[in-house]
């Protein structure tokens, strides 16, 4: 071809800027598309629904509730992360499994750039998938009216988790390119969530708050109401997302210590990004261990932001009963006619004696002193109530069944008549307790039915079981009194009640 | 080149013994078993099962289990277990594909002989592990979730490939730990039942059964050049 031979040749310098950005883009897309990953997604996608959000469907619809199981206790990524570390170290392990590492290293690009491109791709896909899937389960969590606000910042800790799983099993498929690195790499992922779900379980402070799988002081009763009356604390899921995103940093790191990754340059730089990414793990260890309870959740002062703090706006849900206004926070909306009428005829018998509420209104529960679920306060008197520390009627996940209104309505008066006689958190004097005897069977739960109520109640210490003893020998003496006089005793000698200052005996 | 140069000895070529004898039979058959387990990595396979036998004496001597009820301290033996299945799966990976179908005879003979070898190793190891004492459901449990497990790993490894048989039984573990906290009681998920129901019995033997059937006569599915997770 002498035309072309004679030709002058017109070399154009590369564009250095855009070439290598368009190269490594280039690279990446062959990486996405001869991913493995897709095709483990079907099956994640069938275990997520199994495990996570089938489970969840069976708690009442309030965002903090539905997500204790699959966010609180992490099985969103106990779903996702042993098959995505799996899948990691087969994508990790590929080069030295087909005999390409010294193929590879003869390209013009450092080892170690075409490895983190085969990471990267992968962890793309997973942590897309798991950005989808819960969204997919936030939307249908939405559509079923669930109350309050969903735990982005967990969501976040679950999405950095995935790409940490993705960047450990690929760095242990890259170190030990066998068929076995796969299925070590799975089970060392699974292995690692049982035994961070047995600490997380037992601690309750502490370094064990990095663990994704603990729930504790972050999710469940009493912080039913985190996302619904105070916004959803980001410190811990600030530190597990510092500590994840260390180990994912020192893992790939490491990948790019041995002699085939690069030149020496890139291996000191890979070998300080290990360092820097086990110093980020061990600064986030170290800021959990100052981690303590405040009444919204796990506070980590070095961390915290006092706008989290901040009480969600909300417009209350009102309705009434017995004349008086009841309101709750409009998560709460389903349950308003549940709550009404439970309080209804308690709020007659009440009505007229000195300290009753002028209205009943929602409050949000407080994880650090925990008070009881139901008291009274405020001038002139409210009833205020802390719903989120209630079995509320319908599913409840992991009760023995669902809540019946009944026992619901049955709590609800209980809790009531106990804070308004001033029993407070105790069981009450003797006196106290006829007179809460005396109300609830005005209020519609006979004497006979009170000990089971009270045992069933989970917010209430237990007094003496059974109906025969002298307090219901006094209670049914008060009861026997006609309505008028039996008020008019309330009225004289109910602030002597609450002081503690009567005996069974001076019962008419 | 004609076809008589194909008969024709290289130089320095030494005459095998023609293998008609008993003990030659046997030798060939010694060497075709243990250059197959070689090539499915049965000896890294073995040392792998007893790592996880060690596990499993160790989560047993120091207590390492979740707290909760008898449900929960049920989950790290199966993990183990797991595994254990997992390993065995991956081993039925084939190198060489077609031409070793179409040259072998005796492949099934040998893909089930390896796979019942490696499963019996892997409880043999997962017993001694559990001589630590306080093995959930005793021997009969292990036998019937490690067995049952294992088959569906060879399911796994019939309709996703051999590199890929891990994926079962890891999925299995999810939904067993999603029964036990629901406390569901099918038999298809065993390891829930208690160690002498028939029921689960039944289950995981059929589950082996077909598992080892379906690797045996079909073989693991071979991924080479065409779409798949292996490819």
């Amino acid at each position: 071809m002498a035309a072309t031979t004679s030709a002058p040749a017109q070399h154009r310098p590369p564009r250095v800027s855009s070439a290598v950005p368009r190269g490594a883009a280039r690279l990446l897309s062959v990486e996405l598309r001869r991913n493995a990953m897709p095709w483990i997604l079907p099956l994640i996608a069938a275990l997520f629904w199994f495990d996570s959000y089938r489970p969840s469907t069976g708690t009442a619809p309030l965002y903090s509730l539905r997500t204790f199981w699959n966010m609180g206790q992490g099985h969103t990524i106990i779903d996702f992360g042993p098959f995505v570390a799996g899948v990691a170290a087969w994508m990790g392990s590929r080069d030295g499994r087909r005999g390409m590492a010294d193929l590879v290293t003869a390209t013009s690009r450092p080892h170690w750039a075409a490895q983190l491109t085969t990471w990267a791709a992968t962890a793309i896909w997973a942590v897309a998938a798991y950005l989808v899937f819960v969204g997919i389960m936030f939307a249908m969590y939405a559509r079923q009216g669930v109350g309050g606000a969903p735990p982005w910042w967990w969501v976040a800790v679950g999405a950095m988790a995935v790409a940490a799983f993705s960047a450990a099993g690929f760095a242990i498929g890259a170190y030990w390119p066998t068929r076995f690195a796969a299925p070590v790499a799975a089970f060392g992922g699974f292995l690692a969530m049982v035994t961070s779900s047995q600490t997380g379980f037992s601690h309750v402070n502490g370094w064990a708050q990095i663990l994704p799988t603990n729930s504790n002081g972050n999710f469940g009763n009493p912080l039913t109401d985190a996302g619904i009356f105070y916004p959803w604390m980001p410190d811990v899921p600030i530190v597990r997302i510092m500590f994840l995103a260390g180990l994912a940093v020192a893992a790939l790191g490491l990948t790019g210590l041995p002699a085939r990754a690069g030149g020496r340059g890139l291996r000191r730089a890979a070998a300080l990004i290990a360092i820097a990414g086990v110093a980020l793990a061990g600064t986030a260890v170290g800021l959990t261990t100052t981690a303590r309870l405040g009444p919204h959740g796990i506070v980590i002062p070095a961390l915290h932001d006092a706008a989290s703090d901040k009480a969600v706006t909300y417009t209350p849900s009102c309705d009434r009963a017995a004349g008086l206004p009841v309101c709750l926070n409009p998560a709460y909306r389903r349950w308003l006619p549940d709550v009404r009428d439970a309080l209804a005829p308690l709020l007659v018998e009440l009505s007229g004696l000195p300290g009753a509420p002028v209205r009943a209104s929602q409050v949000a529960a407080d994880n650090a002193s925990s008070p009881p679920a139901i008291t009274f306060g405020g001038h002139p008197p409210a009833l205020r109530m802390s719903l989120g520390q209630l079995n509320l009627p319908g599913q409840c996940g992991f009760c023995r069944g669902p809540v019946a209104s009944t026992q619901f309505a049955d709590e609800m008066r209980l809790l009531t008549a106990h804070a308004f006689v001033g029993a407070g958190a105790g069981v009450g004097s003797p006196v106290q307790q006829a007179v809460q005897a005396v109300l609830l069977n005005a209020a519609g739960v006979p004497f006979a039915a009170q000990p089971r109520a009270i045992a069933a109640a989970e917010n209430l210490p237990k007094p003496a079981p059974g109906t025969t003893g002298p307090v219901y020998a006094a209670a049914r003496r008060l009861d026997a009194l006609p309505v008028a006089a039996r008020h008019a005793w309330l009225v004289a000698h109910l602030a002597a009640v609450r002081a503690g200052g009567l005996t069974l005996a001076d019962l008419p | 080149m004609t076809a008589a140069d194909l008969h024709r000895r290289e130089p320095g070529h030494v005459a095998q013994p023609a293998a008609g004898t008993r003990s030659d039979r046997a030798a060939a058959a010694w060497r075709l078993a243990s250059l197959y387990l070689v090539s499915r990595r049965a000896p890294m396979a073995l040392a792998l099962l007893a790592g996880l036998g060690a596990v499993q004496w160790a989560a047993l001597h120091w207590h390492w289990s979740i707290a909760g009820g008898p449900a929960a301290r049920l989950f790290l033996p199966l993990t183990v277990q797991t595994g254990a299945a997992a390993v065995i799966a991956v081993t039925t990976y084939g190198p060489f594909g077609e031409s070793e179908r179409a040259a072998s005879r005796c492949l099934p003979w040998l893909r089930a002989g390896a796979v019942v070898a490696l499963t019996g190793a892997a409880f043999g190891a997962l017993a001694a592990g559990a001589a630590a004492g306080g093995l959930p459901g005793g021997t009969l449990a292990l036998l019937r979730d490690l067995g049952g497990m294992t088959g569906i790993g060879l399911l796994s490894a019939a309709i996703l490939g051999g590199a890929f048989g891990w994926v079962g039984p890891m999925a299995f573990l999810l939904i067993t730990e999603g029964a036990l906290a629901h406390r569901s009681v099918t038999p298809w998920v065993w390891p829930t039942r208690p160690p002498d129901d028939r029921g689960g019995a039944i289950c995981a033997c059929l589950v082996i059964t077909a598992g080892l059937v379906l690797l045996t006569v079909r073989g693991p599915r071979d991924a080479r050049g065409e779409p798949g997770p292996a490819s």
